[in-house]
């Protein structure tokens, strides 16, 4: 059935490589070193060697999408540790399609750095059947649809991808595969099948036993003839001859049964224990089927030293079995081990999914997250963060998108569109030797975007081309010298954005996190601080509102100056920030006062436009942490709230001591609570209602088209 | 000598190693790029038989064991699971193939329609995202299925009430020319003067298009001015004004003006984004012959734009449209997969979604209910092995026919199963003695014992089997649901016989013959054939009195619920990995479930020893 596969993925290397040959570019090309599972175990040798001699190795990766749902992507009213329940919700449900890998080594005589970009296939099967869950991953249309559009190869992912198993589902294939039947091998005697003798009830039963028990001791008993008369042709009845055959395992005669059900087995098993003392029932685990023995020993100790043989030999199996299944986190390992700088591009997510696929499952929260990547992982550099950290590195992107491809083309132009070195540019430009098995290239360019592979040779060119600008000369660079140790680098060491859109960082050694260098980025507005306390969350009104309806709604009963702004989160959800946090509590008291009254008046009431149809929820901001917690994901958010199991309409939480109380559980967001903050927040007032008329979630145009990229970015890795 | 004629037989036309050489059939692949075209050739092939065979390849089926419709499921209970995977996984292959019987000879059309759900207009239609269960991926790629192709070049589609939310969305003009009603209130003050600021507009912006189309004004200066002045665009080649709107009450005034203008004037909604009203615009046709171009091009255009956007989904239109009996192996998996994908949403209760797939599919066969008709088959679950069942034991020879004739290449294999499908239901039929002419001409009837099946026998999947089976299985009881009882928190790995031998002997009650078996490995059903028995066990286990061996059980984790915890547990969507926490969770909630609805009927399952065996090899 499975001789001949049909899928293109030569083809598609091939087209994609004759297309770049004929386009504009002279550069050689080759492809990159695409790893399947059929060239895994030489491609990982040769791995090895390239990480143990790097300098950094660049990593990105594909997926088969980014968020569950709509209301799950990056927004604006996102506190801190809701950022990371996203990511987290991302890194658990999607699955990892291609790994890339490259590592970078200076070679001071060619004066150039060495790339070995390899692009690794990976596809989770279920290799060791671990439980009976299934592993199942989300896709997400769009993503899907964008791979698609860069001809991403599907068919090479699903048939030749290489798999995988965590360290934790490791750990409990080895307690599954090595430790039980080794039990059930060497102490024979406690397996509970082993203790009870089967009764005999049925006449054929009793019949079978006697036929074998006369059997198996006419062999024992020529064996130990021709052991005195030296070896002779067996004489054995033509019928149990295809059932019993004479085979040496371990060095020792043995009878190996064939042919006989598990209930006959089983009884041979007891036969051969109550009656023969130098006979021994071995079940011997080949590599696809299981043999069933029986086997003579000398004494007792030779039988003790088989047992022990055989419980080896089993170990040793189950284990090269187990190393097989751990597959691709080889590399992983191999990274991490190494302890080389890893270089990613907004790589927040990526390095998410290293954790949860690869290490362990996510924790649930931010710090734990990042403590134990940090353990791993010591030093991570994320070239979006080098990008918008330094004025040198702003000035020469020319304040244009920090995106993966323009980084690129802007800091690597010889690379990227092959020019030949500008005589008159006083800048000189860090080389790259690409090595892709044999072949190898000066100005190497595949052509394949949104390969991971290649997106990781962009990477590291970004990076090695970033560190020339901070003033990081590799010339005088010797091999001795560690780039994780670099001075120069270490202001913008294991820091990661956790949110691209706010600007939020968090340092992967400490978990602190923090807003972006005020002034580093000229391009963005500075973020308006959000209290959080003052945010109220509704769903589930009357599909005909828009934000800006609601803002005025509120409004007509609160006060003019009550909301400074509204903020969809999709068309079932909105937030509602109010000037005061008072008014959180005394809109959810309204509403229940409303709700529960049914006269004349609650119908007049303003907020009675709102309450239409009975189905609309208001609650504080915590209730949002605690559905973007859940591992569900409906696509509507009222759908999801419903989903994750609120029951109530209104969450009242009029109690000054749980306000309190709130305010120790996030010291940061009462730090915020000056004064300053809020004269700032009220007047941006104008501004907001703006906003909310346009249906607009983001503040203005530039951060707008930032989102644009920023979202192909994540959808696409770019 | 008999093998020697056979082997020459076969030998010129089929590969000796084939064991399924009679099952080399060939099916047309239908993908992006031969859509349209296949469409039409089904449509004949369609309307020219008498039956349509339907077999669908999904991502996955359930995400743990106990997800999977099992026999201890009621209606309802395997309703909810099949809805669950439905809205869960996603269609890729649609294999359709309509095929006639006459006499031994059936005529087959067999069509394999790649599928691919794209968000074309990013609005999350037909889907935001979909899961992936690896071990099917795996075993399609194991039968040499393309990805690429499917996820490159699938059929999108979008369901009936998917549709509908896109039309509102899109915000296409509508014609309104045929849908003036009268007013119904009098006209305001305000309406008047609407009315004739819009009017003299109106007729100023027409006479000065008229006017200028006679003089022919060619310079650009002037023509630019006129624009700006008159506030006249051009709709295509022709000119049009738009004239603002704030409600629907003014665009029915609005359309009532324009009726003494309708000879050559054709009045367009323009929708926003809500479904509500932005504008109306009024295009400006040079004669009669003209208005009614404009009319079939706005129609045309609309007709073209629902075709892409129905997408696949036409084909099943197609197949409702024309009433014929539907046959399928695995109806309830199927048809809640088709309901959702291509119809709306599934509605909750298993009744409601018969009902509105009884609207759409009138006549559906399940071969595998078929199957029970010729007798207890406990294990033949598969086409193939239902195949070879009835080849070993019935002579009824079937000849196939179809129309993209043998099998040339090899990537027109996918799909195949449909063709068995039609195959066994011809066979069936044949041994069943059930002529398909009459089947026709009855109206389904003869075959009512077996058309639109699960209606009786979701879940019961035993219910044609009586006695007199083989030893190691006993008759299968009817149960009623109130006589199981859930049981969780043992130990790991306990089997089914050490938690019964567990049991016995540890309260009166299991004196009375009563049996278990696992349903994952967490947890296991409880079945009593005595009544009352259960509802005496949960009220022990639920009193502080527990003496012996049942109190260290319960001071071990011990956890009993009745057939209803188990019922609330899938309604409420509780899917966890165990059935053991997903019970947990539903016994924690209250039981809002048999409150509202008080008089829940008493639900029967059968219960079969068989059932053990096949719990265990889940």
């Amino acid at each position: 059935m499975n001789t001949t596969r049909h899928w293109p993925q030569r083809a598609f290397i091939l087209s994609r490589a004759l297309s770049r040959a004929f386009s504009d570019t002279p550069s050689p090309t080759f492809p990159l070193k695409h790893v399947t599972r059929s060239n895994f175990e030489s491609a990982l040798v040769e791995l090895r060697s390239h990480v143990r001699a790097a300098d950094f190795v660049a990593i990105d990766m594909e997926m088969t999408g980014v968020t569950s749902a709509p209301w799950r992507e990056s927004f604006e009213f996102d506190r801190f540790d809701i950022r990371y329940l996203k990511v987290k919700d991302s890194a658990e449900k999607f699955a990892v399609l291609q790994f890339g890998v490259c590592p970078f080594r200076w070679d001071s005589l060619k004066q150039s750095f060495i790339a070995h970009p390899h692009n690794f296939f990976v596809f989770a099967r279920q290799e060791i059947p671990l439980d009976r869950t299934s592993y199942e991953f989300l896709c997400q249309t769009t993503s899907m649809d964008f791979l698609a559009k860069y001809q991403f190869d599907f068919n090479a992912c699903i048939h030749e991808g290489i798999s995988y198993l965590s360290r934790g589902q490791e750990d409990e294939a080895r307690k599954r595969l090595i430790s039980p039947k080794g039990d059930q091998l060497t102490h024979p005697s406690h397996n509970l099948r082993e203790t009870t003798d089967l009764p005999l009830v049925r006449v054929a039963d009793v019949l079978f036993t006697e036929r074998m028990k006369k059997r198996l001791g006419e062999w024992r008993d020529d064996l130990l003839q021709n052991r005195v008369g030296g070896p002779q042709e067996e004489k054995v009845p033509d019928d149990l001859n295809q059932q019993f055959r004479t085979v040496f395992f371990k060095m020792r005669p043995a009878l190996s049964l064939d042919g006989f059900t598990s209930h006959q087995l089983s009884l041979i098993r007891m036969v051969t224990r109550k009656h023969f003392k130098d006979l021994t029932y071995v079940c011997f685990n080949g590599e696809s089927t299981s043999e069933e023995l029986v086997v003579y020993t000398d004494s007792e100790s030779d039988k003790a030293r088989l047992m022990e043989e055989v419980k080896t030999d089993h170990q040793r199996r189950a284990e090269m079995k187990i190393n097989a299944a751990v597959g691709f986190r080889h590399v992983i390992d191999l990274l991490s081990s190494e302890n080389k700088l890893i270089v990613g591009h907004n790589c927040i997510l990526d390095i998410a999914h290293v954790h949860s696929k690869f290490l362990a499952p996510l924790p649930s929260t931010a710090e734990e997250f990042v403590s134990c990547v940090n353990k791993y992982f010591p030093s991570i550099i994320d070239t979006k963060i080098l990008l918008n950290a330094d004025y040198t590195l702003q000035r020469k992107m020319k304040r244009s998108s920090t995106s993966l491809s323009s980084a690129f083309s802007l800091l690597c132009p010889e690379i990227a569109h092959g020019f030949t070195r500008n005589v008159l540019s006083y800048e000189p430009c860090v080389k790259v030797e690409v090595h892709v098995d044999e072949m190898r290239s000066s100005n190497w360019n595949s052509g394949a975007k949104h390969e991971a592979g290649y997106d990781a040779f962009m990477t590291g060119c970004v990076f090695a081309q970033a560190c020339s600008h901070l003033g990081i000369d590799f010339q005088l660079h010797s091999p001795s010298e560690n780039l994780t140790q670099n001075e120069k680098l270490q202001k913008h060491m294991n820091l990661l954005y956790l949110s691209w859109i706010n600007g939020d960082i968090i340092d992967l050694r400490t978990g602190n996190r923090s807003a972006e260098l005020s002034g580093s980025n000229m391009i963005r507005k500075p973020y308006r601080k959000i209290l959080f306390k003052n945010i109220l969350l509704l769903w589930g009104f009357p599909s005909k509102l828009k934000p800006s309806m609601i803002r005025d709604c509120i409004c007509k009963t609160l006060g003019p100056t009550s909301v400074i702004c509204t903020y969809g989160i999709d068309q079932t959800a909105v937030f509602v920030q109010f000037s005061k946090a008072e008014l959180v509590s005394d809109f959810l008291n309204l509403k229940e006062t409303l709700e529960q009254s049914n006269d004349a008046i609650s119908h007049l009431h303003p907020l009675s436009q709102l309450l239409e149809g009975g189905n609309t929820h208001a609650a504080s901001y915590e209730t949002y942490k605690e559905i973007c917690a859940s591992p569900i994901s409906k696509v509507l958010f009222a759908d999801q709230a419903e989903a994750v199991g609120i029951k109530w309409k209104t969450e009242l939480l009029p109690s000054d001591k749980e306000e309190s109380h709130d305010n120790t559980r996030s010291h940061l967001e009462s730090a915020m609570d000056s004064p300053q903050a809020v004269e700032k927040s009220k007047s941006r007032n104008t501004e907001d209602v703006v906003n909310d008329s346009s249906n607009k979630r983001f503040c203005d145009d530039i951060i707008d088209s930032f989102l644009k990229v920023e979202k192909i970015r994540r959808t696409t890795n770019l | 000598m008999v093998i020697l004629i056979r082997r020459r037989f076969f030998g010129t036309k089929i590969s000796p190693n084939s064991h399924r050489h009679k099952l080399q059939w060939s099916v047309k692949q239908v993908t992006k790029s031969n859509f349209s075209d296949s469409l039409q050739e089904f449509k004949s092939h369609l309307s020219a038989s008498e039956f349509v065979a339907v077999s669908l390849q999904n991502t996955g089926s359930f995400s743990a064991p106990w997800n999977r419709v099992s026999s201890f499921d009621s209606p309802e209970t395997a309703y909810l699971k099949v809805r669950r995977a439905a809205e869960r996984f996603q269609l890729l292959q649609f294999a359709i193939c309509p095929f006639t019987i006459s006499g031994s000879k059936v005529t087959a059309h067999p069509y394999n329609f790649h599928l691919f759900p794209r968000d074309e207009l990013n609005t999350g239609m037909p889907s935001y995202s979909f899961s992936c269960q690896t071990s099917y991926l795996t075993a399609m790629a194991r039968q040499g299925f393309d990805f690429n192709a499917c996820i490159y070049d699938g059929i999108s589609y979008l369901s009936r009430a998917q549709e509908l939310a896109a039309k509102v969305r899109m915000a296409n003009p509508i014609n309104l020319n045929h849908v003036v009603e009268a007013s119904s209130s009098p006209p305001t003050v305000a309406d008047t003067v609407f009315v004739e600021r819009v009017k003299s507009r109106i007729k100023h912006w027409k006479k000065s298009c008229t006017d200028s189309t006679s003089k022919k004004i060619d310079d650009a200066l002037v023509k630019s001015l006129q624009k700006l002045v008159l506030g006249g665009e051009q709709y295509g080649s022709r000119p049009c004004m738009t004239i603002d709107v704030c409600s629907e009450r003014q665009v029915q005034l609005a359309l009532e003006m324009l009726r003494e203008f309708f000879d050559d004037l054709v009045a367009l909604k323009i929708p926003t984004k809500g479904g509500g009203t932005q504008a109306v615009r009024v295009v400006l046709t040079s004669s009669k012959e003209d208005k009614s171009l404009l009319e079939r091009e706005l129609q045309n255009a609309e007709e073209e734009q629902n075709k892409k956007m129905r997408g696949f989904r036409e084909v099943i239109e197609l197949v409702s449209a024309s009433q014929k009996p539907v046959v399928s192996h695995n109806t309830l998996n199927d048809f809640s997969v088709i309901h959702s994908k291509f119809i709306a949403p599934l509605p909750l209760d298993v009744n409601e979604f018969l009902n509105s797939l009884q609207s759409i599919f009138p006549h559906i066969f399940d071969v595998s209910h078929m199957m029970k008709g010729i007798g207890p088959l406990e294990n033949v679950t598969s086409i193939p092995a239902a195949v070879s069942y009835l080849k070993n034991r019935f002579f009824a020879p079937v000849e196939m026919e179809l129309s993209h004739g043998a099998l040339l290449d090899e990537s027109k294999i996918h799909g195949r199963t449909v063709v068995r499908i039609c195959y066994l239901f011809a066979k069936l039929c044949s041994v069943l003695k059930i002529t398909p002419g009459s089947i026709q001409s009855s109206d389904g009837k003869v075959l009512d014992g077996y058309a639109n099946a699960f209606r009786s026998c979701s879940g019961n999947s035993e219910e044609s089997l009586d006695g007199g089976i083989r030893i190691w299985t006993n008759s299968p009881r009817k149960v009623d649901c109130k006589d199981l009882v859930f049981l969780w928190g043992f130990r790991n790995r306990l089997s089914a016989g050490m938690l019964k031998s567990l049991l016995q002997g540890s309260h009166d009650v299991f004196s009375e013959e009563f049996d278990v078996c696992l349903v994952d490995k967490s947890c296991a059903i409880l079945v009593f054939f005595h009544p009352n028995l259960s509802q005496a066990f949960l009220d022990v286990m639920n009193s502080e009195e527990i003496s012996g061996s049942l109190s260290e059980l319960v001071s071990e984790g011990l956890r009993a619920a009745d057939y209803d915890t188990y019922k609330r547990a899938c309604s409420l969507g509780l899917w966890e990995t165990d059935l053991a926490s997903s019970l947990d969770k539903a016994s924690a909630t209250p039981d809002r479930l048999s409150q509202s609805d008080p008089e829940t009927k008493p639900a029967e399952i059968y219960w079969c020893n068989d059932l053990i065996i096949n719990l265990d090899d889940l």
